[in-house]
């Protein structure tokens, strides 16, 4: 198996009292190691429960997922969801704390990811007295300290505004080439999907099934914003506008 | 220190004392309210008494050598009552956190005893328990606990949704959720329920 991770003839069902709902239908896709998938589909379609299965948090599915061996995931969420009452740095090392893997390596590992990102001045500070842009570097120094084979990012900059959004997803991209994370986005923003993807896996609204997955191949592969003047990024927005469009 | 910081403290320090005054002048003045309708006969003094009495019996007691006996007893029991109390209910609280079915169930059961006249209880326990001070740290927990348990449990369900779906991802098994997210989260609920079982004792003792 060349995959890190094969997903096979995935479907959900939700039962409530009144029905039964289909939330994803049959899908099918594989992920390499060191790739950076996209899901782009409207609201609602079920694109955060595939993370969610992916993640083993929701077992109640038919269909198979393989995985090369022993894989760790790491959650990056739409709201950054650092407490109240810790400190930036208490934040940034809650997952090793919940999971007993403080050790010097990673905490050696937080401090660099706090120097890279600026943020070493303000480890005491609280996170109210932080940017929203800050706070989501924060929540992904407490993502990549956890040191995961694959990331799962639920539209972590949603919540942003355009500059910091820009600005984190770069970060974002360049570590995960730097360090060759398997990544799964999920996003509705089609611009972010093209410019920080490999591949865009389009799904249609629910029940969700794959409309379309597109390779997206950009000669300079270092930056976000390279790739966003990249002479194809109109011919892939284009493709995937249209597939999306037709669904709503 | 910045003279921007030296006013800033200087701000918040008088905004303290002021709220400090407030609240002391709001006292004198329900006191000296009510001496006055006393004074004037606009309300009973057998009935309602009057700052002025309350403080000479407060004197013929402490010459009595009786005041501080009564008050430590009093003191004793509230204070037994109220860490009981809160331990029980904090437990309780937790109890009904972690075990959802359960909370399901006794819902309709807490409701009703939360409603429940507790002080017309009093008699029974007495007679139940003899005039002791058991019977008065009972009657005081009858009034307390259940608000006690309802309003820490409240707190935790409060907890919001994406911290608990951080948690998740993050493998943390249920005790870690609750002692590092829920707990700590709740803390003002907990605290506002301290502040309501206080005054719940003092009815009840």
């Amino acid at each position: 198996m060349n995959n890190l991770l094969d997903i096979s003839k995935l479907t959900k069902k939700y039962q409530t009292k009144e029905n039964e709902i289909v939330a994803l239908d049959n899908i099918s896709f594989g992920l390499k190691k060191g790739e950076i998938v996209s899901l782009v589909g409207p609201s609602g379609c079920g694109k955060s429960t595939i993370l969610s299965i992916i993640a083993d948090l929701d077992h109640d599915y038919t269909g198979t997922i393989t995985r090369k061996s022993h894989l760790k995931y790491a959650y990056m969420l739409q709201n950054d969801a650092l407490l109240p009452f810790l400190t930036i740095y208490e934040n940034a090392i809650l997952g090793l704390k919940i999971q007993k893997t403080v050790t010097k390596e990673n905490l050696a590992y937080v401090d660099y990811l706090f120097k890279l990102y600026k943020l070493d001045e303000f480890k005491n500070n609280y996170p109210n007295s932080l940017s929203g842009g800050m706070k989501q570097r924060v929540a992904l120094i407490r993502t990549l300290a956890l040191n995961p084979d694959i990331l799962l990012l639920d539209e972590p900059f949603s919540a942003l505004d355009q500059q910091s959004r820009l600005l984190i997803s770069d970060d974002v991209y360049k570590i995960a080439k730097k360090e060759g994370k398997t990544v799964i986005l999920v996003t509705h923003n089609i611009e972010e999907a093209i410019t920080f993807s490999d591949r865009v896996i389009i799904l249609s609204k629910r029940p969700a099934k794959i409309k379309k997955i597109i390779e997206v191949n950009f000669k300079n592969q270092y930056s976000i914003y390279e790739r966003r003047k990249d002479a194809n990024f109109n011919y892939y927005f284009d493709i995937i506008w249209k597939d999306l469009d037709t669904n709503e | 220190m910045s003279e921007e910081r030296k006013k800033y403290l200087k701000k918040v320090k008088i905004k303290q004392i002021s709220i400090f005054g407030f609240q002391f002048l709001l006292v004198l003045l329900f006191l000296g309210l009510w001496e006055y309708l006393v004074k004037i006969g606009f309300i009973n003094a057998f009935i309602y008494s009057s700052p002025s009495n309350i403080i000479k019996t407060i004197i013929e007691l402490i010459r009595k050598h009786d005041f501080f006996i009564h008050i430590l007893v009093t003191l004793k029991e509230v204070i037994i009552a109220f860490i009981l109390g809160n331990i029980l209910g904090f437990t309780g609280a937790i109890i009904l956190y972690e075990f959802k079915y359960l909370a399901k169930v006794l819902d309709p059961f807490l409701t009703m005893l939360n409603s429940l006249p507790k002080i017309a209880l009093g008699p029974l326990i007495i007679i139940i328990f003899g005039a002791n001070i058991k019977s008065v740290i009972i009657m005081a927990l009858l009034i307390n606990l259940i608000v006690s348990i309802l309003t820490i449990y409240n707190g935790f369900l409060c907890t919001p949704s994406y911290y608990l779906k951080l948690f998740k991802t993050m493998q943390a098994n249920k005790w870690q959720t609750l002692f590092k997210l829920v707990i700590p989260s709740s803390y003002q609920t907990i605290i506002a329920s301290f502040k309501l079982c206080i005054a719940q004792t003092l009815i009840g003792t």
